[in-house]
């Protein structure tokens, strides 16, 4: 039955373990978003490796912690501000060759900078945001059923019906 | 809501105006991702009528060739998000249907449970 409930008493040992896990777990995903268009990897995998920090602050923390570092509204907008960033980059290309996410502005510095590969790299920042953010969305809204008397959608719906 | 509206609709106008800067452009010249390159199918049936003496063979022609008109670092890179950004587009929006899913499945659950507690 507490595991229904979902976790509300903090564990010393568990916390502890996240502690030390997160800032590497956050560190890594960055990396891969960052260095995504010039190695294996990308957005969408390092995005992924950095929503699961929603899950270690959850299993350290509790869901009203959790709720209170990661806000369900901020991290909806973002989401949808990643995607139409994506959408805006591909529809440049448009503009200069007719084809929908053309690569262009690819001489800004020397083979194998960060920033050396044109709007791919910028394309694949902005899907790694929009993962980053929608994945730790899907996680907070699940988590949001485990606990009990959670706050954070109350709003939503509240906002809703005055909509 | 009627902010949001005129957005909306200002948003969509410039899609529509750069389609059709793309079909008129389209029209005139070929688009320039595709000039002077290699055709497949061609090198396929007649592997001999190309230089395939290196490490690779076919494949590094068609890597090279990849590099060459995406300008990128990365061949895989190149594909994801040149080739296919209209693809990499809909498998990121999946995730944008997923949450939407999500949200009505839970708020009419916090709704009922919401009913019930009243009455």
């Amino acid at each position: 039955m507490k595991f229904k409930e979902g976790i509300t008493e903090k564990n010393v040992i568990v916390r502890c373990g996240a502690d030390s896990i997160l800032p590497f777990a956050l560190v890594f995903g960055l990396y891969i978003i960052l260095f995504g268009t010039i190695s294996p990897g990308g957005g969408f995998q390092g995005g992924v490796i950095v929503a699961v920090s929603a899950l270690l602050i959850y299993l350290g923390y509790g869901y009203n912690d959790a709720s209170k570092a990661l806000n369900i509204n901020v991290l909806r907008v973002n989401e949808s501000l990643g995607a139409v960033i994506y959408v805006i980059l591909g529809v440049i290309g448009v503009a200069f060759t007719a084809n929908f996410a053309t690569n262009i502005l690819y001489n800004l510095g020397s083979a194998g900078d960060l920033i050396s590969a044109g709007t791919i790299t910028f394309m694949s920042y902005s899907v790694g945001y929009k993962v980053m953010t929608g994945v730790g969305l899907l996680l907070m809204l699940m988590l949001g059923l485990l606990a009990p008397g959670s706050d954070g959608e109350t709003d939503e719906d509240d906002e809703e019906e005055e909509a | 809501m009627k902010a949001k509206k005129i957005v909306a609709v200002v948003s969509v106008l410039v899609l529509l105006a750069f389609m059709a800067v793309a079909m008129c452009v389209a029209y005139i010249k070929v688009p320039g991702t595709y000039e002077n390159t290699t055709d497949v199918k061609a090198l396929l049936d007649d592997p001999k009528a190309y230089d395939t003496e290196g490490a690779e063979g076919i494949a590094e022609i068609i890597v090279k060739e990849n590099l060459d008109k995406t300008n990128a670092m990365n061949d895989v890179a190149s594909i994801v998000f040149d080739f296919r950004g209209f693809d990499t587009l809909g498998e990121s929006f999946i995730l944008l249907t997923a949450i939407a899913g999500t949200f009505v499945i839970l708020s009419v659950k916090k709704k009922a449970k919401k009913e019930g507690s009243e009455k």
